[in-house]
């Protein structure tokens, strides 16, 4: 029964082979880990710390799914399937490696059938990597892609990996030239080019001596790879699956940590490196510069100075270049904000997460340009329209700068008349938003989510001028003290109410409630998003439509709704119920497009820009076929939409219609 | 070291719809809601600025009415050094003379170099706050300035005209100025900024004493504008549209 060989073909009279590989080996790995340690320990000698130890199984979970199985990756299926094809290969290298080290020195098992399979794994591997290979040479130097990073780095990474994989093959394939044993068959790849070498007729002596060559340079090349893989592009093999395990879980993703304090209780506003955490730095270095966030980035479309890639590159290279001076304390380290990242490239941000959505590797953008921004705001460099807005917001309370006592002016006329619900009990506590209640365009569709509610008999109520802002915007533009002034208001205005449920038709002021305001003493309160409530009210039959509507329609995704919490389903299958066709737009569900607006931008200055996200998204929806009407779920969408198609000329075509319209029309 | 003093007060809150009182003779204070005149909040803005530009002291005064230690800290976030609040009888709203009194106490006893104030406010029924100040102080006056700098013991003012025109003059110290606009907008201080002076700053409280509201104005009545169509556009030339006003004028006996 065949057995494996060791060390077969490496002459013994040079002593114990294993004792060169080991020595190689261990001696580059210690390099490497040394190199790694030197650039790792930089991110805790000058970020500040930060707790990600808590639910190891939990992060081990991310690492197996996130590094390993790499289901981000695989999201886009042409770069998704090149990785992976390349990455699993080395995993499997990597084992078979292992494997053969198990059996040469601790229990012997790859005999006969075995081993038939351990080398029909590894050559089947060879051939998927070089698939891998071929495709990700036609990306780099075919297709070339906006996103990607065209360096020369890159591409010593990929001859490098390619060359130890090729000289793997060619020795596997010198020894079978010899042997060529009758099982041969199970290394396909190596016994198809040890064809080449047995058609030279060369004798087995030269082969045998080629085999040696191709055998050391095999050994020199994975020993000189990862010696450099600390310093080259491919240091994201090791910091991939860090930044996976060290991912967020402490808090969903529409909830911000707070300011970070010093240990004396300072607040830590982020300018400077040294003001970023260690995993903000990692961050940096985890990056493998895919460009998924450019692509899926609203403010970048939009020709903002914005780019999510080359901001997180920013905190790298300026990590790089910058650590030796925060370490020395000599306080020569240039600024990160302003110096190196500028103001607008943080106010162009919308705080929609598609960047963090797409992030393979799980880096966390919003968090850090966050952080920065709350740097900016306490400086006061915040933009004219901003200013005005942030004003407004402390002083009545909302963005419009109308007297709080007008916040409910729109349902005046609704009769029976809407239940104040700090006076007298109600099911449902209805958090109408600023948008809602102040914009005058806005005030039919909130009129007819009145008459909905009161038409299927919903018991709910208002808080009337005792309803302030809900902060998500203005906590995500980074005036963390006024969400806090905000969330005490409103919180003083909910805990003098009795409700059971808290619904708004609002995304924003959804995700905040729900994530972002601690519950109060009457115990912790239920946040429905008005989607979810009409769905509910549908299936249980609270809700009878007389008739189907039968427009075809497209449905946008709301940011904050979507992506941010997971409410994809609810809003369809309303749609779906008034008897609307949808026909879904290529961005759809988590790869929705923002509008914009969000993360404060809808209070800026505008500044220089080619597209606005809300015109490129309507775009969208008319290159579909036959859509009438563009459903929206969101009262600011209504606003950004409704402006896009005039400015984009398309009235003709379609109409924004907010979700409530369709369920009012079909009752 | 100059020492700038800025004298400001609440103006009634424009974004509430104004009410008259009972009396006929005053806004309905229940329903108003107070504001800091927007040309004292520039009039802090140009303190700060020029002190930072060339150092000095600013001090902020206010007469006790309420919402104002919110204005007062605001100050003091922005880089007030010294915030002052007047005791007295200044809830029920005074007039601009007995304030610039209350005022030029104060400023007696502190010694500015140099006064600045909003040049106007939304209720001065009695004249604006600055001339007066400079008055019973006997310092020089002028308004309508949007911007200055200081040289030793004189002030090169920027004051604004009509049309656009802007003059600049030479002004000895001390001086009061009336604030047209700061050189920059007034900036934002963030919530937390503020809530921060307000735990480690203090407002000095000043007795005014009693008001001295003489040589103001007695109001006789006080009422919303009436809807009317009573607007006659006149046409023409501009020879022949003074003609016209001429001749409405003779008809009516005021000319």
């Amino acid at each position: 029964m065949p057995e494996r060989v060791n060390y077969w073909g490496i002459p013994h009279d040079w002593g114990a082979p294993e004792l060169y590989v080991y020595t190689i080996m261990f001696g580059a790995a210690l390099i490497m880990l040394y190199r790694f340690y030197l650039r790792a320990s930089l991110w805790w000698k000058v970020g500040r710390p930060e707790a990600r130890w808590d639910k190891l199984h939990i992060r081990i979970w991310k690492l197996i799914q996130y590094a390993i199985v790499q289901t981000k990756v695989l999201n886009q299926r042409y770069p998704g399937v090149m990785h992976v094809a390349i990455a699993w290969a080395y995993f499997i290298f990597f084992l078979g490696t292992a494997l053969t080290t198990i059996h040469e020195r601790f229990f012997k098992f790859l005999f006969g059938n075995v081993l038939f399979a351990y080398k029909f794994v590894l050559d089947v591997f060879t051939i998927i990597f070089l698939v891998g290979v071929g495709m990700a040479i036609y990306r780099r130097y075919s297709q070339k892609p906006k996103r990607l990073t065209l360096d020369p780095g890159f591409t010593f990474s990929l001859v490098m990996i390619t060359v130890i994989v090729l000289g793997g093959l060619l020795t596997e394939s010198f020894r079978l030239a010899v042997e060529q044993p009758a099982w041969a068959w199970s290394s396909p790849a190596g016994w198809i080019v040890a064809q080449l070498w047995i058609a030279t007729g060369a004798s087995d002596a030269v082969l045998t001596n080629w085999h040696l060559v191709a055998w050391i340079f095999h050994l020199l090349t994975v020993a000189g790879t990862i010696i450099a893989l600390p310093v080259g592009t491919l240091l994201h093999v090791l910091t991939g699956p860090l930044n996976a395990f060290f991912a967020k879980l402490d808090r969903p993703t529409g909830e911000l940590a707070p300011i970070p304090l010093t240990p004396d209780g300072d607040q830590i506003y982020a300018s400077k490196l040294s003001d970023l955490s260690w995993k903000q730095l990692l961050d940096g270095d985890a990056c493998t510069e895919c460009g998924r966030c450019q692509d899926a980035c609203p403010a970048h479309a939009a020709g903002t100075p914005l780019n999510p890639k080359e901001l997180i590159l920013s905190v790298r290279d300026a990590l790089r270049a910058d650590a030796a001076a925060v370490m020395g304390g000599n306080g020569d380290a240039p600024d990160l904000v302003g110096e190196k990242i500028a103001e607008e490239v943080l106010w162009s941000c919308t705080t929609c997460g598609a960047c963090v959505e797409a992030c393979p590797v799980l880096v966390e953008h919003v968090d850090t340009i966050v952080d920065m921004r709350r740097h900016l705001v306490i400086e006061g460099a915040v933009d004219a329209e901003l200013q005005t807005a942030l004003s407004n917001l402390g002083r009545y309370g909302n963005s419009f700068g109308k007297s709080d006592r007008m916040r409910a002016r729109w349902a005046k006329g609704v009769d029976p008349k809407v239940k104040d619900a700090g006076r007298e009990q109600v099911e449902y506590l209805w958090f109408v938003g600023d948008y809602a209640s102040y914009s005058p365009t806005l005030t039919g569709i909130t009129l007819k989510t009145a008459d909905v509610f009161q038409k299927a008999d919903l018991d709910f109520g208002i808080l009337y001028k005792g309803e302030n802002h809900s902060g998500n915007d203005v906590r995500r533009v980074g005036e963390e003290g006024l969400f806090e002034m905000l969330v005490e208001k409103n919180l003083k205005a909910l805990s003098r109410s009795k409700f059971e449920t808290i619904v708004t038709t609002d995304p924003h002021s959804y995700n905040t409630l729900k994530h972002e305001y601690p519950a109060n003493g009457n115990g912790e309160w239920k946040v429905m998003h008005y989607s979810e409530l009409l769905d509910q009210m549908i299936a249980s039959g609270q809700i009878k439509f007389s008739k189907k509507l039968g427009y075809k329609v497209t449905y946008h995704d709301p940011c904050y709704l979507g992506r941010y919490n997971g409410v994809y389903d609810a809003p369809r299958r309303v749609i779906e119920a008034t008897g609307c066709e949808i026909v879904e737009m290529p961005r759809n569900r988590e790869d929705g497009f923002c509008c914009g607006a969000g993360g404060g931008r809808i209070w800026m200055e505008e500044g220089e820009i080619e597209e606005r996200p809300s015109e490129s998204r309507i775009n969208e929806a008319v290159a579909l076929d036959g859509v009438d009407a563009f459903v929206v779920a969101c009262p600011k969408d209504v606003t950004m939409y409704a402006d896009a198609v005039k400015t984009t000329g398309q009235e003709e075509k379609i109409i924004v219609k907010d979700l409530i319209e369709l369920v009012h029309e079909a009752m | 070291m100059t020492h700038i003093m800025v004298p400001v007060k609440l103006v009634p809150d424009l974004v509430e719809e104004l009410e008259i009182a009972d009396s006929g003779t005053a806004l309905d204070m229940t329903w108003l809601r107070l504001i800091i005149n927007e040309f004292d909040d520039h009039a802090i803005e140009q303190a700060i600025l020029l002190k930072e530009r060339s150092g000095g002291e600013v001090t902020v005064i206010a007469p006790d009415q309420e919402g104002m230690d919110d204005v007062l800290f605001t100050a003091a976030a922005k880089g007030a050094d010294r915030i002052i609040k007047l005791i007295g009888d200044f809830e029920e709203g005074t007039n601009n003379h007995a304030l610039a009194r209350a005022f030029a106490d104060a400023a007696k006893d502190a010694g500015p170099d140099l006064i600045l104030t909003g040049v106007q406010g939304n209720d001065d029924l009695d004249g604006s706050v600055g001339p007066y100040l400079a008055e019973y102080l006997g310092m020089t006056y002028v308004g309508y300035v949007a911007g200055l700098s200081l040289e030793g013991d004189k002030a090169i003012v920027q004051k604004e005209y009509p049309g656009g025109l802007i003059a600049e003059m030479e002004v000895s110290l001390p001086a009061v100025l009336g604030i047209q606009a700061a050189e920059e907008p007034p900036r934002y201080v963030a919530v937390s900024k503020v809530r921060q002076m307000m735990k480690e700053a203090s407002i000095d409280e000043v007795d005014a004493g009693d008001l001295d509201t003489s040589g103001g104005l007695e109001v006789s009545s006080m009422y919303l504008p009436e809807a009317a169509e009573r607007a006659e556009m006149l046409e023409g030339d501009e020879e022949e549209i003074a003609a016209k006003l001429v001749e409405i004028f003779k008809e009516i006996g005021v000319m």
